[in-house]
């Protein structure tokens, strides 16, 4: 197992070189890093100096090398935008966006699972057809319309119909001011419908892959004998056929997971909550290349981590794959 | 735009220091009109006494990048409007009169007026209030404005060093009293130590990295309110107990970051912020105009901005003045402003490419003449050698009058105003096609390389010292010269606009550069340089248990006086 994992560790440096190469030449040619000194007074004289400081004078190559030899030793540069270090500025943005991701993700899988069970296992009933409409629905359903909808019919209308002191759930940031924590309420009245934004986009796909697991699974020859030898149906779906079922949807989960951490761009942006995807978002609009490469970078190392993991998840679900 | 507006603002070096808006900061005027609904306008409840204490929560459309007000950084106009205005202290400061222009008066920092003499040297003596201290109990001395100009002007990475370059000197000799010597004359002085900056204290400040004590927030204040700020979140007021003003009534003032424009109307109609400040979207447009349960509103169009074509002067077909003069004939300004701002009461185009708040320096009628009429488009058309063809188009020489329009992308109002003046032109015989782009790319890009033939978007100014040098002298065309730093993205070059603006910028005689700003105003409308549309009102929202004298200030945004706000019963929820 560790040598599989130094392996798939080893493979993934290219794929991050080639990234962040391409990334580091597209932003060079998209925006400008001295934009900022061209409209100084003094720019004339400044503009040879920051485009040497800068390596600007250099082929891009040499460019992409010095940026990455830093990027690697944690030194991602300085955001042109904030005047902070970009590592500080993702490390901060990144762990509002856990909040979502983390909650988002445990609770999608538990519905999604749930439901793409009961699916398969009550296939073609009223029930099935019923998750099965509202998985469409979900899946057209886009986050900034969804999200919208639910300020208006659960933050907005129930505060101004009922005439209440203060809103069932909040729809700007994690917190009241002066609030803190993740075990209040205000924390959950904050949460509820960015997560709920988020679930209902990944339950409506996920549900749909593990009850088509599932019903591949209860097909198989090995259930069937379990059923003839007389085992318990649940113990036939629980115990022989939902462990398998839950390959396939683990490497959508992982890799649907590692995205969201590269940002719920518009889930983020509606809900105020300052996360990878707002900042994504501020500094594309400044133009600020440094903070993008380190977006981009970091989102590559949480995809491929995501991936790695998900490989080595598939060893704990199905001991007939070895890994190594 | 931003960016408020967040505005995301650049600062145009020059006399006039304009900012261009790329998500549509903002304000404007046009018209100088102002409506205000719900009862509790600016002068109604400005007499009423007003209660202390009580939480308020603003609705905040753009998060500063960084408190470093006079860094690169520190360009935000909502950082500027929530934070700087709190907590620095000014000099002179833009005093709304009752016309609704503006005029530059001595702030509480000082004790009356400065005084001023033009020659031989320029020299501006301040006198500093006795009562004016930091939050520490220190006082205000000249110290604090000797290093704002020595950081300003001589500091790395600056946002704008305009006019402070032009002192030689700040002269501490009397503590109390900085007399400051100019080494070239500077019409704008009144802006100095002034609005966008502030004053910064010298005994917490010299010897340090000014950039990394103050970009992530600082615990001084030398304003109403301390400001402190929870990234991704919010910024919040407290006051400040060793003001010498006007103190806070509210217990405190929380801005709550909410970038997208309907989910800050959602959060204002549910009551989890009491104002928002929009940008005059259309669907906050449209929600005033039907009316908002429980809430003030007020659209000013008395603003410090112009939303206009800026036109590419030597780009095809617009090198022909016979063209640019078809053009403003071919479009009805004030039907689309009608379209756009018509429900909040702002029904007529600008006529000036200077904003409202610049009225004493400028012709705000320039572009009157300017009017839909289309037998003056024919004839302008066909006198300058144009024929229509079979598909209705003006041509000539086999090339088509065909021409691009950029704007920013993702903003349904510019979109709108787009489609319209596509239509209204093609009635008229020219074929225009529309290039949305991001701001980064129009402002960093076309603009600069003077790569677009029109280009819709605002320009805002954050001072009002009067010139549009900066945007149409010849000697600011990018180009070598100017290290192609130059803002004269038009490339519009006239020596008798030149000569105008020019005086505008240098003259210390304020009759002469009114006199000969309005003179520049009137060349740029015979050339039609770029052709001004609307005034981009500011609008405010705010709830009915908010008082005090809740307004708008073109220069300071809506939250320069919250110092005199309070909440019905101490509670504004």
């Amino acid at each position: 197992m560790l040598t599989y994992i130094a392996r798939r560790i080893l493979y993934s440096i290219p794929v991050l070189i080639v990234v962040s190469f391409v990334t580091f030449w597209g932003l060079r040619l998209a925006f400008d890093p001295l934009q900022k000194y061209r409209g100084q007074h003094n720019s004339a004289s400044i503009l040879p100096v920051q485009r040497h400081r800068l390596g600007l004078d250099k082929p891009i190559y040499v460019q992409w090398f010095k940026w990455f030899t830093k990027a690697i030793r944690g030194n991602l540069g300085v955001s042109d935008r904030t005047n902070n270090a970009v590592w500080g500025d993702l490390i901060h943005h990144l762990g509002t966006t856990i909040h979502l991701v983390v909650w988002g993700t445990l609770i999608s899988a538990l519905i999604a699972i749930g439901v793409g069970v009961y699916s398969a296992v009550r296939q073609y009933s009223i029930g099935d057809y019923t998750f099965t409409g509202l998985s469409y629905l979900g899946i057209a359903m886009p986050p900034f319309w969804f999200g919208l909808m639910a300020i208006v019919l659960l933050v907005t209308f129930p505060k101004t119909h009922w005439n209440l002191s203060q809103p069932i759930f909040y729809s700007i940031g994690l917190h009241s001011s002066g609030q803190s924590g993740i075990f209040n309420l205000d924390y959950v009245r904050h949460l509820a419908l960015p997560v709920a934004t988020l679930v209902v986009q990944s339950v409506a796909a996920w549900s749909r892959f593990e009850r088509a697991a599932m019903l591949d699974v209860l097909g198989a020859d090995y259930v069937r004998t379990a059923r003839a030898k007389g085992l318990p149906r649940r113990r036939v779906i629980f115990k022989h056929a939902f462990r398998n079922a839950l390959i396939p949807l683990v490497t959508v989960m992982a890799l649907d997971t590692a995205a969201l951490f590269g940002g719920l761009i518009i889930t983020e942006q509606i809900f105020a909550i300052p996360g990878m995807g707002r900042y994504f978002l501020q500094s594309l609009n400044a133009g600020d290349a440094p903070a993008l490469l380190g977006w981009v970078l970091l989102t590559a190392i949480i995809l491929i981590t995501a991936n790695l993991l998900a490989d080595i998840f598939y060893g704990v679900l199905d001991p007939r794959i070895r890994l190594g | 735009m931003t960016s408020k507006r967040k505005l995301s603002l650049r600062v145009v070096a020059g006399m006039a220091v304009l900012a261009m808006t790329a998500a549509a900061c903002g304000s404007s005027s046009s018209g100088g009109k102002s409506t205000t609904s719900g009862g509790a306008g600016t002068p109604s409840t400005a007499a009423a006494v007003v209660p202390t204490g009580g939480i308020l929560t603003i609705g905040a459309e753009q998060e500063p990048d960084c408190f470093d007000w006079v860094g690169s950084c520190g360009g935000s106009s909502w950082g500027y409007w929530m934070a700087n205005v709190a907590t620095m202290p000014t000099a002179m400061t833009p005093a709304k009169q009752a016309d609704g222009t503006y005029k530059y008066e001595p702030s509480p920092l000082l004790d009356g007026a400065p005084t001023f003499v033009a020659t031989p040297t320029e020299t501006v003596t301040y006198k500093i209030s006795p009562k004016a201290v930091w939050s520490d109990g220190v006082a205000v001395t000249c110290d604090d404005f000797a290093y704002t100009w020595d950081q300003i002007a001589h500091g790395k990475d600056i946002y704008d060093p305009t006019g402070y370059n032009d002192i030689a000197k700040v002269d501490c000799t009397n503590e109390a009293s900085p007399v400051v010597t100019y080494k070239t004359p500077y019409s704008g002085w009144q802006s100095l130590f002034g609005s966008g900056y502030g004053i910064m204290p010298s005994h917490l400040l010299k010897g340090k990295d000014r950039d990394a004590a103050m970009k992530n927030g600082y615990t001084w204040s030398g304003g109403p309110w301390f400001a402190s700020w929870t990234k991704g979140d919010n910024i919040t007021l407290t006051p400040n107990p060793k003001y010498w003003g006007d103190k806070p009534k509210l217990t405190k003032v929380i801005f709550k970051f909410e970038a997208d424009t309907a989910a800050e109307f959602q959060a204002f109609k549910s009551g989890q912020v009491q104002l928002i400040y929009p940008q005059p979207q259309l669907d906050v447009i449209d929600a005033m105009g039907a009316g908002i349960p429980n809430a003030n509103t007020l659209a000013s169009a008395k603003t410090g901005a112009v939303e206009a074509l800026w036109i590419q002067n030597t780009h095809f077909p617009f090198q022909s003045l016979a063209v640019r003069q078809a053009l403003a004939y071919a479009i009805d300004r004030d039907a689309i402003v009608k379209q756009l701002f018509g429900k909040v009461g702002v029904n007529s185009a600008v006529n000036s490419l200077n904003p409202y708040v610049l009225t004493d320096f400028s012709d705000q009628q320039a572009f009157s003449k300017y009017k839909l009429d289309l037998a003056k488009v024919t004839s302008l058309m066909t006198g300058d050698g144009w024929a229509k063809g079979s598909d209705g188009i003006w041509a000539k020489a086999g090339k088509k009058a065909s021409f691009e329009l950029k704007t920013t992308q993702g903003n349904k109002r510019r979109q709108l105003t787009a489609e319209a003046l596509q239509q209204e032109l093609k009635g008229a015989g020219f074929d225009l096609k529309l290039n949305f782009r991001t701001a980064a790319d129009l402002f960093g890009k076309d603009g600069p390389a003077g790569n677009f033939d029109i280009a819709l978007y605002a320009q805002q100014v954050t001072s009002i010292v009067p010139g549009l040098c900066a945007q149409f002298c010849t000697k600011n065309i990018p180009s070598s010269a100017n290290s192609n730093t130059g803002q004269n993205w038009q490339h519009y070059s006239s020596k008798t606009a030149d000569t105008q603006l020019q005086i505008v910028d240098n003259s210390l005689d304020p009759s002469a550069q009114a006199a000969a700003a309005k003179s520049a105003d009137d060349i740029l409308a015979a050339d039609v340089a770029s052709l001004p549309l609307d005034p981009l009102p500011d609008i405010v929202i705010w709830s009915k248990k908010l008082v005090g004298p809740v307004g708008d200030h073109a220069i300071l945004g809506a939250f320069w006086n919250a110092n005199e706000w309070g909440c019905t019963g101490g509670s504004c929820t």
